[in-house]
C-alpha cells in the first residue's frame, strides 16, 4: 500500500547523516562512534521489540513498559543475589524475570481490558503509580548480597548496582569482529537477531495471526467467535515478557542495574523509536523496530559529544527529548487524520 | 439549590482524611506547623488546580498541558529580568505578558486538541513534555547565542544559558509591601490572596452563565450539542485558553510568593499533582467544581506534608513517606481514569 | 398563506457513488404544513440534513441545486447558521442532554440572564436566571398541553416526555420561521400524538411553516396542507390537501411491484428451531421491542421494515452486539447472547450489513478471509505436523478456496489478492463463502445485496437459496429490498416502530405490505 520509507523517515535519516558530518568536521573518532552505535542499537533494541505485540493486537502503544522493566529488574536482582555469573548468569537473569513478568503482565492486562480505547493514558499512570510501590519494595526487600545494598547506614538496595562481577558486558564481548577500526559486537547482534526471529516467528503462528486480525478488525473477529480479551491479554503479557528481557540486555551492556525511578525513562523513547521506524500505530513490523531503534539511538549517541563540543552539554538530552515527543505528537495527529478518512 | 452528595463522590476525600489523620499522629508535628505548611503550598498551587476545571467540564478530561501556562510565566519573568526591569512595573509587565502569551498559546493548544478527539489527555501530556523541552532549549542554548543578554547576572559564566536559579525578590518585595497576611510563619501578600479569591469566584461564576451551560452540554454530549447549534470547536478552544491563562496566573502567584525561580525544574510535575488534588477533592474525569478544587487542595497538601514526616518519625526513613505520597498522587489519577472509563463503557 | 418561505430546486446529493437525491424540488409557503414521506433510502433524511446545515453534508461532498429561504438563495453549512435564520429541527433521535434538567434543555443556548449584567458582559457571559428559565419552560410545556416537573433530569423521564421536551425546545424559539420534524410521533401514544398535531396546527396558524416527516399516514392526512412523496431519491408525487388518500400514499411510498412473483409453497414441517420470547434489543437507531416469533427449521425467513424500525436488531441482538432483554431459545434451550463464541459453536452465524467494517479483513487476502471463521473459530483445516504442532493444511485450504471462487464466480486476480481491491459484489461473495465453510445451522444475513451490482445480486441470492436447500440451513435475511425477499423467502416478517407488524407470504398484495410497513390498519382492520 504505502512505501516503506516516507517523509518522516527521510527527515530523520538526513538529520542523522547531518550529525555524522558535523561530528567528522569537529574531528571526532568516526569509527569509534560507529562501533558505539551498534552497541547502543542492540542495547535498546529488545525494549523496542516489546512494543510490537500490543500494537499488533490493537491495544495501543505500550506506555506501560515500566511494568515489564520492573519484572526484568526483579529477575536480575535475584540472579545477583544467587551470585550467578557469566553467560549463564545472564540467561539465568532472563529466565528468572519470566515469572514476575507473566504475573505482572496478567494484572496489567486485566486493567487495560477495562479501559479499551484509552489504554495509552491509563498505561502511563499505571506505570507512574507502580514505580513508587516498587521503590518501597527495593527499600525493604530482603536481599543480602552486600554489593547490592546501600553502604552502611541507609536502608535498601542501591539505585545503581554494578554488574562487573556478574554478567556485565558478557554479550558485548562475545565474538567481536574487527573491520579496520570498527568493532562489530557480533554476539550482541546475534542475540538481538535471535529475539527478532522469535517475534517474527510468533506472528506466523496461529496465535500470532489471530492477534494481527484482532488488531486489524476487532468486531470481525468477535463475530467469528474469537475471544478478544484473551488475545489482548496474551499480547500484553508477551510485551511485558519481552520488556523484561529487554532491560536485561540493556543492563548487561550498560554494566549497571538501575532501580527506583529509572524504569520510567524507557517508555517514551521506545514508543518514539518504533514510530520513527515507520509504524503509525496500527501494525508494527520487525523492520519498523530495527530501523527506528538504529536511527533513534545513533542520533542520541552522536548528539552528546557534539553538544559537549559546542559547550552546551545539556543540549543533547533536550534535543533528544524534543525529537522523542515531537514524533509521538506527529503520530497522534497522523492517526487521527487516517481515522477520519 | 442543594444537590445531594453521592456516595462515590465522598469515597476519595474520606480516604484522604483517614490517611491524613493517621500520618498526623505518626509524624509528631504540631498542628500549627502543619497548618502553616499546608497554607503555603495551597496558596501557591490552588489556581493551577482551578485551571483544570474547565477542560474537565467540557469533556476533554485532565488537561496536562496546563504546564505550558506555567512555563510561559517563568519565561516572562526571565525575559523581563533580561531587560533589567524591576519592581512594581516589572511585575505588572510580567503579569501582562504571561497572560497574553498564555491566551495565544492556549488557542494553538486548543486547536491541536480539537484534532485528536477522544485522545486529548494523552496528547496533552505529550504536548506538555514537548513544550517543556522547547522551553529548556530556549533558555539553556538560546540565551547568549540567538537571544541577546542584557542582564549578565542571569547567565552562566560561559555566557550561554540561563543559570539554574534566578532571584525574583525585587518583584516579590513590591507585592509584600502592600500588605501581608500571616498564618504562623507563612506570609502571603494580600494582593496575591485577592487574586486567588478572584480566580475562585471567576470559575464559579463562569460555569453559571450561558457559556458555562454550553461548556457543560459539550462535555456531556458533543454530538448532540453540535446538532442543536453549539459550535463545539469554538467552545473547546475557549476552554483551553481559559485553562492556560489561569495556569499562567497561578504560576505568577506561586513565584511571587516564593521569590525565586528554579528555571529548569520549578514547573515539573506540578500539573500532575494539581490533577491529583482536584481528584482528591471528589472530582472525576467528567465533572469538577470549585469546591472540589479547594477541598482537594487542602487534602492533598496535608497528606503531602505529613507523609515524609510520618515516614521519618515512624520508620526512620523519610523516603518511605515520599514513596507513599507519589503513589497516592499518581495512583489517584490512575484510579480515576480506570473507574471513569469503566463507567463510560457500561453506559454504552 | 402567503409567499414561499422555502423553495428547493433540483437538489442533488451523492454519498460516494450513491445518488441519494435526484433533482428534488419542493416548496413551502408561509404558515403551511408540508408533509414529506418516503421509505428507506428515499432521501428524506438527507433533505432535512441539508436544510438544517448538518455537518455530515459538507463532510461528504456537499450538494448541488438551490435552496431559497425567504426569497434569498442560501448555502446553510452549519446548524448554528440554520438556527440563526429561524430554522428549527426536531430529530428522530432526541438531541437532549441527559444529565441536564428539562428546563435547562429547553432553554439551552437561549437562557435568560439577570439583567444587571446585561449590557456590560453580553448575553453569553451574564449570570443565568434559573427561575425565569423555569417559568419559560413551564409556559411552553403548558402550551403543548404536557405536564412535567421541569427540574427532572432528562435521563430520568419517559420517552414520551423526552419527545415533548425536544419539541418544547424548538417551539420556544422566538421567530421560528421553519420547523423541520423527523418522525416526531414515532414514540408517542395516540393521545399525545393528537396533542402534537394540535400544536403544529396552531404554530402554522401563527405563521411558522412546517415540514413534517412521518410514516404514520393517517397523521399526515390529518394535518398536512400538501404532501410530497420521495422514493429512491426522486420526488415521485405531490398531493394537495383534497387529494390525500392513504392508500395512494402508501403505494407511492413503497413502489409498484413490476414483476409479480409466483412462488410455490414448499411443504415444510413447522418445527421451531429459534424462538424469540419478548426479545428486545437496544440497538441505537434500530430498537427492537418485545419480539415474539418462531423461526422454523429449514425455512428462509425475511425480515424487513422502514429504516430504523428494527429489522436489523434481531440478528445483532442474537450475536450479543447490543444489550438485550427477554429470551432467545435455540432448539428449546435458552441462550446467553453475550457468549458469542458459544453461539457460533452451536451453529448460529451472522454476516453483517457493514461489510467493510465488520465483515471483512480488508488488508488480508481472499483466501484468508474465506477460511478465517472456519479456521480460527471452528478449528477446521488443521493437520498435525510431526504429531504435535497444528499447522495450516495448505493443500486442503487451496482446494477449498479455489472451489468456492469458481462456485460463486468471485472475480479476483488470484486467491492472494487483497480483499479491499474487490468490488462490493465480490466482497459479499467472499463473505458468503466464509459462512458456507462454517456450515451454520442458522444463518443471519444482514442486507445481503447492499452496494452490490446487478450481476452479483443474482448470484448472491441464488447462493443463499442453495445453502438453504443443500445444507439444510435456516436462513434469516434482513433486507430493505422487498423484491429480493419476495423472491427467496418462505415468509416475510414486517416490522414497524420496533414491533412485529405482520408476517406475510411473498405473494401478498402491495397494499398489505405498504400497510404493514407503516403500521396502518387496512380498511378491514387487518
Amino acid at each position: 500500500m504505502d512505501s516503506k520509507i516516507k517523509l518522516p523517515q527521510i527527515i530523520i535519516t538526513a538529520f542523522m547523516a547531518g550529525l555524522f558530518v558535523l561530528a567528522a568536521l569537529l574531528g571526532m573518532d568516526i569509527p569509534e562512534l560507529i562501533s558505539g552505535s551498534f552497541t547502543k542499537f542492540v542495547m535498546n533494541g529488545v525494549l523496542v521489540l516489546a512494543m510490537i505485540p500490543m500494537i499488533n493486537a490493537g491495544v495501543g502503544m505500550n506506555f506501560g513498559l515500566p511494568v515489564g522493566i520492573v519484572a526484568g529488574l526483579l529477575g536480575m536482582c535475584m540472579a545477583i543475589q544467587l551470585r550467578m555469573t557469566g553467560i549463564a548468569g545472564f540467561l539465568g537473569a532472563v529466565a528468572l524475570s519470566v515469572v514476575p513478568a507473566v504475573i505482572l503482565g496478567l494484572i496489567y492486562a486485566k486493567i487495560l481490558n477495562m479501559v479499551k480505547g484509552k489504554e495509552d493514558i491509563a498505561a502511563i499512570f499505571i506505570g507512574y503509580s507502580f514505580i513508587p510501590i516498587m521503590n518501597f519494595v527495593w527499600t525493604v526487600a530482603p536481599f543480602t548480597n552486600r554489593e547490592m545494598l546501600y553502604p552502611v547506614g541507609a536502608e535498601g538496595l542501591r539505585p545503581k548496582i554494578s554488574l562487573e562481577n556478574y554478567f556485565g558486558s558478557v554479550l558485548n564481548e562475545l565474538f567481536v569482529l574487527k573491520l579496520g577500526k570498527i568493532s562489530v559486537p557480533l554476539g550482541l547482534l546475534l542475540a538481538y537477531a535471535a529475539v527478532c526471529l522469535l517475534v517474527y516467528g510468533f506472528f506466523k503462528t496461529k496465535s500470532g495471526s489471530v492477534m494481527l486480525a484482532v488488531g486489524e478488525n476487532e468486531k470481525f473477529c468477535q463475530l467469528s467467535g474469537i475471544r478478544i480479551d484473551r488475545v489482548r491479554t496474551t499480547a500484553i503479557v508477551l510485551s511485558t515478557v519481552i520488556g523484561a528481557a529487554g532491560i536485561c540486555v540493556y543492563a548487561q551492556t550498560y554494566g549497571f542495574v538501575e532501580l527506583y525511578n529509572a524504569p520510567l525513562s524507557h517508555s517514551f523513547p521506545a514508543v518514539s523509536a518504533i514510530l520513527i521506524g515507520g509504524c503509525i500505530g496500527r501494525q508494527a513490523k520487525i523492520s519498523h523496530a530495527v530501523l527506528g531503534t538504529y536511527l533513534y539511538q545513533t542520533i542520541y549517541l552522536l548528539s552528546a559529544p557534539i553538544a559537549n563540543a559546542i559547550l552546551i552539554p545539556q543540549m543533547s538530552e533536550i534535543v533528544r527529548m524534543i525529537i522523542t515527543n515531537g514524533i509521538i505528537l506527529y503520530a497522534f495527529l497522523k492517526q487521527e487524520r487516517r481515522r477520519r478518512q | 439549590m442543594m444537590k445531594k452528595v453521592r456516595k462515590d463522590e465522598l469515597i476519595v476525600p474520606v480516604t484522604f482524611i483517614v490517611f491524613s489523620i493517621l500520618c498526623f499522629f505518626l509524624s509528631g508535628i504540631s498542628f500549627m506547623f502543619l497548618a502553616e505548611q499546608v497554607a503555603l503550598r495551597f496558596i501557591r498551587n490552588i489556581i493551577l488546580v482551578l485551571a483544570l476545571i474547565f477542560p474537565i467540564m467540557a469533556g476533554m478530561g485532565l488537561n496536562f498541558a496546563v504546564v505550558i501556562g506555567t512555563t510561559i510565566t517563568q519565561a516572562s519573568f526571565i525575559i523581563v529580568l533580561n531587560f533589567n526591569l524591576t519592581g512594581g512595573r516589572g511585575a505588572a509587565l510580567v503579569l501582562a505578558v504571561s497572560l497574553v502569551a498564555a491566551a495565544g498559546v492556549g488557542c494553538v493548544i486548543g486547536r491541536l486538541l480539537n484534532k485528536v478527539r477522544g485522545r486529548e489527555m494523552v496528547t496533552s501530556i505529550v504536548v506538555g513534555f514537548l513544550a517543556n523541552y522547547i522551553y529548556q532549549l530556549i533558555f539553556v542554548a538560546g540565551f547568549g547565542t540567538v537571544i541577546h543578554v542584557f542582564n549578565k547576572k542571569l547567565v552562566l559564566s560561559t555566557g550561554i544559558g540561563v543559570k539554574n536559579m534566578v532571584d525574583l525578590k525585587t518583584f516579590k518585595e513590591v507585592f509584600d509591601n502592600l500588605g501581608v497576611f500571616r498564618i504562623g510563619e507563612a506570609k502571603i501578600s494580600m494582593l496575591l490572596l485577592a487574586m486567588i479569591i478572584v480566580c475562585g469566584f471567576f470559575v464559579f461564576y463562569l460555569m453559571r452563565t450561558p457559556l458555562g451551560q454550553k461548556i457543560r452540554a459539550v462535555g456531556m454530549s458533543e454530538e448532540k450539542s453540535a446538532n442543536i447549534g453549539i459550535d463545539t470547536d469554538r467552545i473547546r478552544v475557549i476552554v483551553i485558553v481559559l485553562s492556560t491563562v489561569l495556569a499562567a496566573l497561578g504560576q505568577f502567584v506561586y513565584l511571587q510568593n516564593i521569590g525565586s525561580l528554579n528555571v529548569y525544574t520549578e514547573h515539573l510535575d506540578t500539573e500532575k499533582f494539581a490533577c491529583a488534588a482536584l481528584l482528591a477533592g471528589g472530582a472525576s474525569i467528567r465533572k469538577a467544581g470549585v469546591k472540589n478544587a479547594f477541598i482537594g487542595g487542602v487534602l492533598l497538601h496535608t497528606l503531602f506534608v505529613l507523609s515524609p514526616l510520618a515516614g521519618r518519625n515512624a520508620f526512620a526513613n523519610a523516603s518511605l513517606g515520599e514513596y507513599f505520597r507519589s503513589f497516592v498522587a499518581y495512583g489517584i489519577i490512575a484510579f480515576a481514569l480506570v473507574v471513569n472509563l469503566r463507567l463510560e463503557r457500561k453506559g454504552e | 398563506m402567503g409567499e414561499y418561505v422555502l423553495e428547493v430546486r433540483n437538489l442533488e446529493k451523492y454519498y460516494g457513488q450513491n445518488k441519494v437525491l435526484d433533482k428534488v424540488s419542493l416548496s413551502v409557503r408561509k404558515g403551511e404544513i408540508c408533509g414529506l414521506i418516503g421509505a428507506n433510502g428515499s432521501g428524506k433524511s438527507t433533505l432535512m440534513n441539508i436544510l438544517f446545515g448538518n455537518s455530515i453534508i459538507a463532510g461528504t461532498g456537499g450538494y448541488s441545486g438551490d435552496v431559497v429561504f425567504e426569497g434569498e438563495k442560501v448555502q446553510i453549512s452549519t446548524t448554528t447558521e440554520a438556527i440563526g435564520r429561524g430554522i428549527g429541527m426536531i430529530y428522530q433521535e432526541f438531541m437532549l442532554i441527559p444529565e441536564m434538567t428539562v428546563a435547562e434543555n429547553i432553554k439551552l443556548t437561549r437562557e435568560n440572564t439577570k439583567r444587571i449584567f446585561g449590557r456590560a458582559l453580553g448575553s453569553e457571559l451574564s449570570y443565568v436566571d434559573r427561575k425565569k428559565d423555569s417559568e419559560d419552560a413551564a409556559a411552553v410545556l403548558e402550551q403543548l398541553g404536557f405536564q412535567i416537573d421541569n427540574s427532572y433530569l432528562v435521563k430520568n423521564i419517559s420517552v414520551n416526555a423526552k419527545q415533548f421536551v425536544e419539541i418544547a425546545r424548538e417551539v420556544n424559539k422566538q421567530d421560528l420561521k421553519l420547523l423541520l420534524l423527523d418522525e416526531p410521533t414515532a414514540v408517542l401514544n395516540d393521545e399525545d400524538a393528537g396533542k402534537l398535531m394540535k400544536v403544529l396546527k396552531e404554530l402554522a396558524k401563527k405563521g411558522t411553516s412546517i415540514i413534517f416527516c412521518s410514516h404514520r399516514l393517517h397523521e399526515i392526512c390529518e394535518v398536512c396542507d400538501h404532501v410530497t412523496v420521495l422514493r429512491g431519491g426522486k420526488a415521485v408525487s405531490d398531493y394537495g390537501r383534497e387529494e390525500l388518500d392513504m392508500r395512494a400514499l402508501a403505494r407511492d411510498m413503497i413502489g409498484y411491484d413490476v414483476t409479480a412473483v409466483k412462488k410455490e409453497r414448499r411443504n415444510q414441517e413447522k418445527k421451531a428451531v429459534l424462538s424469540f420470547r419478548d426479545f428486545s434489543v437496544y440497538m441505537p437507531g434500530e430498537f427492537l421491542d418485545r419480539l415474539n416469533l418462531e423461526v422454523y427449521e429449514g425455512e428462509i425467513l425475511g425480515l424487513t421494515s422502514l429504516s430504523g424500525h428494527g429489522k436489523l436488531a434481531a440478528g445483532y441482538g442474537v450475536m450479543g452486539q447490543f444489550p438485550v432483554m427477554g429470551e432467545f431459545l435455540y432448539g428449546g434451550a435458552s441462550m446467553d447472547v453475550k457468549n458469542v463464541r458459544k453461539t457460533i459453536e452451536h451453529g448460529i452465524f451472522l454476516l453483517p450489513d457493514d461489510r467493510k467494517n465488520m465483515g471483512l479483513l480488508l488488508e488480508h487476502s481472499v483466501r484468508d478471509n474465506i477460511i478465517f471463521s472456519g479456521f480460527y473459530g471452528r478449528n477446521l483445516f488443521q493437520k498435525k505436523a510431526g504429531g504435535i504442532f497444528s499447522v495450516k493444511d495448505k493443500k486442503e485450504i487451496d482446494r477449498y478456496v479455489k472451489q468456492q471462487i469458481e462456485k460463486l464466480d468471485i472475480k479476483c486476480g488470484n486467491p492472494d489478492q487483497k480483499v479491499k481491491e474487490l468490488s462490493g459484489g465480490n466482497q459479499q461473495k467472499v463473505c458468503i463463502a466464509r459462512a458456507v465453510l462454517v456450515a451454520p445451522k442458522v444463518l443471519f444475513v444482514m442486507e445481503p445485496t447492499r452496494g452490490v451490482d446487478i450481476g452479483a445480486k443474482e448470484k448472491i441470492l441464488d447462493m443463499l437459496v442453495q445453502i438453504n436447500r443443500e445444507q439444510g440451513a435456516t436462513i434469516v435475511v434482513a433486507s430493505s429490498e422487498l423484491e429480493e425477499l419476495k423472491r427467496i423467502s418462505d415468509r416475510i416478517a414486517v416490522f414497524c416502530e420496533g414491533r412485529l407488524s405482520q408476517i406475510l407470504t411473498p405473494d401478498a398484495s402491495d397494499e398489505e405490505f405498504a400497510f404493514a410497513f407503516t403500521g396502518e390498519e387496512g380498511e378491514d382492520g387487518q
